[in-house]
């Protein structure tokens, strides 16, 4: 139960950045907390108790917790990276093409 | 271990706070370099040891990296 | 006063949300154990069709390495478009590099650096890492070169054109691997009897390790790439070295 309670705040924390913040830099770090709100997610749920998904830590397959999770949140780690790196890359060239990073200045159908 | 994931899960939540409130950037990736590390130490503490490892190299690593290289390159002080 | 009421009309919606998916999630049901479904079968069936210790490894590599392809062509078209974004026709330098004491110490620590990732990238069958895992330490050693040494002493370490030469020779092993596949056994990505030793050692596991030895490339390379692109350039022509 604290699990989803930590879990919707964070839910909160990243919508809220995302939405509502005016500086760039803030929407991508808004992002990134989402993300990670729901790797936590993922794992904190699958806790049974048990032990690593090994067999020289565990004898038998009994007392294991679940391999399946871990091994697709590793493969979403990797790609909120890659993703968060092409976002930057993205708010480099535009700093560098109008000269503000800020969402506010950014009215290109005013005149 | 009760009270230590209950302490972690706390500061978890404040980090994250924290991460989203500062005018200047540089603060705010600091937070964000905490959060992943309190989140590393709590995958540890549900038994992911692959997940924890992966969390420590591209959380704090990797991503505090590629925020700094692209923060030093834009003007500052356009807040929020 | 418009744009306030906007933001407070934000807000109570987030916080709503926040409320509609706590309730949802309190209302699953409670966790059912190890005794059905696909967990079950990996658990008590994965030593022996894959033949490594590490359970999470063989999910990754052996049963859903499709999916692990999938994940290289994600980070391989990131790489594309920072790299088509950023790039420079001329020869960058950065700074200088940093102070005596700190280009010493790092020069005595960074090959047990590259030591630990190439040990993390080649045991991941028997302990916690992998392929990914280590790879990204290995991006990391280039970050140490571009910010203690200066971009400059990066370039003719390992120029750009040979880190593309290392990503793209990665992800053709992997493809190899697989067409191997169809061409000895009939389906994609199946696991070869290349690697057969007794189970626990190094040399055992099918065709994980180079699997994994690919996979470690291909993610440093990139990453490296994407770090070197995104630092900041000036053609300070006093401070490259001219050979």
């Amino acid at each position: 139960m604290i699990n989803n309670l930590v879990f919707s705040i964070l839910i909160f924390i990243g919508l809220y950045a995302i939405y509502i913040k005016r500086n760039m830099i803030k929407i991508v770090i808004g992002l990134s907390i989402l993300e990670s709100a729901v790797f936590f997610w993922v794992i904190a749920t699958n806790d049974n108790g048990g032990k690593l998904p090994f067999y020289q830590v565990a004898q038998n397959g009994i007392e294991m917790i679940d391999a399946l999770p871990q091994a697709l949140t590793l493969t979403g780690i990797v790609i909120g990276a890659s993703t968060t790196a092409l976002l930057l890359t993205f708010i480099i060239e535009l700093d560098k093409f109008t000269g503000t990073h800020n969402l506010d200045n950014l009215k290109g159908l005013d005149d | 271990m009760q009270i230590l994931e209950f302490l972690l899960l706390i500061f978890l939540v404040l980090s994250a706070v924290m991460a989203v409130r500062f005018d200047e950037e540089l603060i705010s990736i600091i937070f964000l370099s905490i959060f992943s590390l309190i989140l590393t130490a709590l995958y540890m503490l549900y038994k992911a040891a692959d997940v924890a490892l992966a969390e420590a190299v591209i959380g704090a690593g990797l991503n505090t990296a590629i925020f700094m290289s692209a923060i030093s390159q834009i003007r500052h002080g356009d807040s929020d | 006063m418009h744009k306030n009421f906007k933001k407070i009309a934000a807000v109570v919606v987030f916080i709503l949300m926040g409320i509609a998916f706590y309730e949802n999630f309190q209302l699953m049901p409670a966790y059912k154990g190890l005794g059905e479904g696909v967990s079950n079968y990996i658990i008590h069936n994965g030593l022996y069709d894959t033949g490594s210790l590490n359970l999470i490894t063989a999910v990754l590599y052996d049963y859903r390495a499709f999916d692990s392809l999938g994940e290289s062509t994600v980070i391989f078209g990131a790489v594309s478009g920072i790299v088509l974004i950023l790039s420079r026709k001329m020869l960058p330098v950065s700074s200088r590099g940093l102070s005596f004491i700190v280009k010493r110490t790092l020069g005595i620590i960074t090959p047990f650096i590259a030591l630990f990732s190439i040990y993390v990238i080649t045991h991941g069958h028997i302990s916690p890492g992998g392929g990914f895992q280590g790879g990204v330490i290995l991006a990391s050693i280039s970050i140490i070169f571009i910010v203690i040494y200066g971009s400059a002493f990066d370039y003719t370490m390992l120029s750009p054109d040979k880190k593309t030469f290392l990503e793209t020779s990665g992800a053709l092993t992997f493809l190899f691997i697989g067409f191997l596949g169809i061409a000895l056994d009939g389906v994609f990505l199946n696991n070869l009897n290349i690697f057969n030793g007794k189970i626990g050692s190094l040399f055992s596991g099918g065709s994980i390790p180079i699997i994994n030895i690919a996979i470690g490339l291909k993610v440093g390379a990139g990453l490296a790439i994407i770090f070197y692109s995104m630092i900041q350039k000036t053609l300070e022509r006093s401070w490259v070295n001219h050979d």
